[in-house]
């Protein structure tokens, strides 16, 4: 998908709408994003804007144009699982350390902020099909996982809209919440309340998480005695158990030895083709190999977007 | 779409593995491990129990002065751990916070949980001591329930407020356990109100200030509900529109605090 078809009429209803009300305050760095989802996992009041700033007021016609644009999904083809449009976001970066009372006093004496604001997306527009494997490549610092975390709904955008058709799995990273404290077992029913499972679940699917791992005999051995790429593979085999819509992974094809990277391999082979997935990721390889398209992020801005084979070339590009 | 389900399927699975997790990294690596949920607030008793009621001889006058000191001390011990769990909560989930998207309330809930099961423990402790001290059971104990609930409630509303507080400024917990130790002083657990009601001409003013607060109101009328009803409570002492203070500030905190953590959380990812 080109850069061009995103201006297509379908997708002037709400994301224009949306863009000109921000346009009009001209308040670049305000906190008024919106994010829309289907799966109901955020309510529209609970990404309604903080603080004193002004607040987008969504408008019954917006509504309506939101169902109207649905319906015309539907009759197409490969309808939309996720679209981002004009999408920034910036960090607030303390100056001095101000995480402390004292500071914040005196910094409000002098009336300095106490922080710098850190542009890290500057407009962002993105369309990801149903069944479609797409990669984003970028360098250190291009806002790859600051996109990625927006799309999980980690963080809330400033400015710009983000609609997510479907339930969406994000691994920002593996093994979120796993306790070096606890035993294997105990983190892998941890672990998987964290993506959604009831311990009925997991009791279902413990055996086979443990196979896949090759971890039988450590189970009841506490984490913190394992090595890192045992835990790693315990992630990673609870990870792929978890079923969404959408699945998002930051950099987890780099992980353990080539036996494992191997059946990792297989299992993203498996994914192509009936599964929606963004993947992150600095391996033009994996690029070449997995992805239907994929996008080039440089300076919190998509530089080149499509084919990716055009992209990784782009990408090693950077260097010349 | 619509609210968020205050606990669907999804919140509740991940609420009752955290509270689990808590609760079992509390105790591990420990000889007696939960015995200590029971073990640790007796001990505490014991030695008020010997410095207050046996050297001091605060408790004369009192029926049931043992059990009604315990009772106290666990009271207070509930809202100590439940605020101080509460407040720490979103900065030591920070990992799982920068990690996964989930509504935030779920950690401040879930290490308040923690000490709620606590509490629950040691409340069986109190009326199996309140049996074998010669109290005779009656239906007022059953008020004990919503006054736990409004103690929880103030509690859960501190732990919002100042939780998110903390993520920005960790000053909040160190200004939090010097407050809790002067609070103490402020509510009748080692001394009874009948103390202060005695002392002086202005007894009877500064017995209706400590009164209105909510910590002091709750173990007042537990104690009464629960023990006997020679104790002093809030209703007695404050006229009728003023003596609903207490209760008024329990929302009016909960309340504060659930506006002002929604409106931060947004940032938790980021900020923690």
């Amino acid at each position: 998908m080109s850069k061009n078809s995103k201006k297509s009429p379908n997708n002037t209803s709400l994301g224009q709408s949306v863009k000109n009300s921000w346009k009009t305050r001209g308040k670049p760095s305000s906190e008024s994003g919106k994010v829309s989802s289907k799966s109901g996992k955020k309510s529209p009041t609970s990404a309604k804007p903080s603080q004193n700033r002004a607040k987008p007021v969504q408008k019954p016609s917006e509504l309506v144009q939101n169902h109207v644009e649905k319906s015309k999904q539907s009759s197409k083809p490969a309808p939309i699982a996720i679209r981002v449009t004009n999408l920034h976001k910036s960090f607030r970066l303390p100056t001095e350390r101000a995480a402390g009372l004292k500071q914040a006093f005196f910094n409000w004496l002098k009336g300095v902020k106490g922080y710098t604001e850190q542009q890290v997306l500057r407009g962002v527009d993105l369309e990801v099909h149903k069944g479609e494997f797409v990669g984003i490549v970028g360098r250190n610092g291009s806002g790859k996982s600051t996109l990625l975390k927006l799309l999980a709904q980690i963080y809330y955008p400033e400015q710009g809209n983000i609609e997510v058709h479907g339930t969406l799995v994000p691994f920002i990273e593996l093994g979120v919440g796993f306790n070096p404290e606890l035993t294997g077992r105990e983190n892998v029913y941890l672990n998987g309340a964290l993506l959604g499972f009831s311990n009925k679940e997991m009791d279902a699917m413990y055996d086979e998480i443990v196979r896949f791992a090759e971890l039988e005999p450590f189970m009841d051995a506490k984490l913190k005695n394992y090595s890192s790429g045992m835990q790693v593979r315990l992630a990673f085999s609870i990870a792929i158990r978890a079923k969404g819509d959408i699945l998002i992974l930051d950099e987890v094809l780099a992980v353990g030895d080539a036996a494992f990277q191997e059946k990792c391999n297989d299992y993203f082979a498996s994914l192509h083709g009936n599964q929606t997935v963004i993947l992150v990721t600095h391996s033009m390889e994996n690029v070449r190999k997995f992805c239907d398209r994929a996008i080039l992020l440089e300076d919190g801005k998509v530089k080149t977007e499509g084919n990716p084979d055009d992209v990784a070339q782009a990408y090693e590009d950077l260097w010349k | 779409m619509g609210v968020p389900n205050v606990l669907c399927r999804k919140n509740r699975i991940l609420l009752g593995e955290l509270v689990k997790t808590d609760f079992r990294l509390r105790y591990q690596d420990s000889v007696l491990g939960y015995l200590w949920a029971v073990l640790r607030p007796l001990l505490m008793f014991t030695i008020l129990y010997i410095v207050f009621a046996k050297l001091l001889r605060f408790g004369d006058g009192i029926p049931h002065y043992p059990v009604y000191l315990l009772t106290g001390t666990v009271l207070w011990n509930f809202f100590t751990e439940c605020t101080g769990q509460g407040i720490q909560s979103i900065v030591q989930r920070g990992e799982l916070l920068r990690k996964i998207s989930f509504p935030k309330y779920i950690v401040v809930v879930s290490a308040t949980a923690t000490a709620l099961i606590n509490f629950a423990i040691n409340l069986c402790v109190i009326v199996v001591f309140a049996l074998i001290n010669g109290v005779t059971p009656s239906w007022s104990w059953l008020m004990v329930i919503p006054l736990i609930l409004e103690l929880y409630a103030f509690s859960l509303g501190i732990s919002f407020l100042l939780g998110a507080l903390n993520v920005k400024y960790r000053d909040v917990t160190s200004i939090w356990d010097v407050l809790i130790q002067a609070l103490f002083y402020a509510v009748p657990i080692i001394y009874p109100l009948a103390l202060v009601l005695n002392s002086g001409s202005y007894g009877n003013f500064a017995a209706q200030i400590i009164q209105l607060n909510p910590i002091a109101q709750v173990i007042q009328d537990v104690r009464y509900n629960l023990i006997t009803d020679t104790t002093v409570t809030t209703w007695q002492l404050v006229q009728f529109p003023l003596c609903l203070i207490p209760i008024v500030l329990v929302l009016i905190v909960l309340t504060f605090a659930a506006l002002f953590f929604r409106r931060r959380s947004r940032r938790f990812a980021e900020e923690v």
